[in-house]
């Protein structure tokens, strides 16, 4: 998503990127980062929590109003109503995605190569 | 929190103003990054989180920047989001069963979403998220209501009336860099987009 960010800076759009993933963000160089601690999938916080959603979309408006040079980084904390164990599987897709299914195929493959070689 | 909260903002706005979010807000402006509390990967499994660590970035160099040339209260705005949704009965899905067939690639398309969808109208095709909440409310990542409710309050000039969809999951950019990023950039500056709110999944 920097790269979207950047492209419209790049347009003349004025951009503000709230994200969980800060350390991508600004690794990649994004003009305006919203870091908030919420578990993928959540950027704007829990679903129909209105207050929790109030308060990101707040504090990226400050950011947007208030940053003076490209590469602006804030946060803003949250309270996230589950326990990390438990959001931390809870954000995951049912199903593993291709990419994952793909490694664990191939890592199956590999360990099913060296049992037969021994 | 000037132009946030304005004399007159209603129940809920308010809120901006507590203490943890005025401790954000002056990390930034002309000293923007004094700390960085938030753990990127506190909701990653440990493997992705791994992988993400040794990806090298292709930073912006210089980072593109159009400073803001007006108020808020006079910006319109419009909403777009990595999170793959779509409108049902308009449009199709991402491709995800390309995405199976080659999991090395992500549909780079986009989608148009109506500011006044209904919460039923909206699909969700990203194959790397748990669905269940934006399809329980959509405003976790396109903030349709939210930004109504910053309308009516004169906090922002105006919401656009189109949003924009992209599906998150793009192991190469290319696309998103040459040809869809500068066509949505088109589409924005035609309904007259000051700013714009991003937000991956």
């Amino acid at each position: 998503m920097p790269v979207l960010a950047q492209t419209f800076e790049q347009a003349g759009l004025n951009t503000v990127l709230v994200t969980m993933m800060p350390y991508w963000a600004e690794k990649m160089g994004t003009p305006r980062t919203l870091g908030v601690e919420v578990p993928f999938g959540h950027p704007l916080g829990s679903p129909g929590d209105r207050a929790m959603q109030v308060m990101i979309i707040g504090a990226a408006l400050s950011l947007l109003e208030r940053a003076q040079q490209p590469g602006a980084v804030s946060d803003v904390q949250v309270q996230w109503p589950q326990p990390p164990d438990e959001a931390r599987k809870d954000w995951q897709p049912l199903e593993a995605s291709p990419i994952i299914k793909m490694i664990r195929d191939q890592a199956q493959a590999r360990a099913e190569a060296r049992r037969q070689e021994t | 929190m000037r132009g946030v909260t304005p004399a007159g903002a209603k129940n809920g706005w308010q809120t901006v103003n507590d203490s943890r979010t005025r401790i954000a807000v002056e990390l930034c402006g002309d000293k923007p990054r004094n700390r960085m509390p938030v753990d990127s990967f506190k909701y990653l499994p440990r493997s992705i989180a791994a992988y993400y660590q040794t990806l090298r970035a292709d930073r912006a160099d210089p980072i593109p920047w159009t400073p803001l040339s007006k108020p808020l209260s006079q910006c319109r705005f419009a909403l777009v989001t990595t999170a793959g949704i779509y409108e049902k009965g308009r449009d199709a899905p991402f491709d995800a069963e390309r995405e199976k067939r080659e999991p090395m690639w992500g549909d780079p398309t986009y989608r148009r979403i109506r500011r006044d969808v209904a919460q039923g109208q909206i699909g969700a095709s990203h194959l790397h998220i748990n669905n269940r909440d934006i399809l329980a409310d959509v405003n976790i990542v396109l903030p349709l209501d939210r930004f109504a409710e910053l309308e009516t309050e004169e906090v922002i000039g105006s919401l656009a009336p189109t949003a924009y969809s992209f599906m998150g999951y793009q192991p190469n950019t290319s696309e998103w860099r040459e040809r869809y990023g500068p066509e949505v950039a088109g589409l924005l500056k035609d309904e007259a987009v000051d700013a714009v709110l991003l937000t991956p999944a």
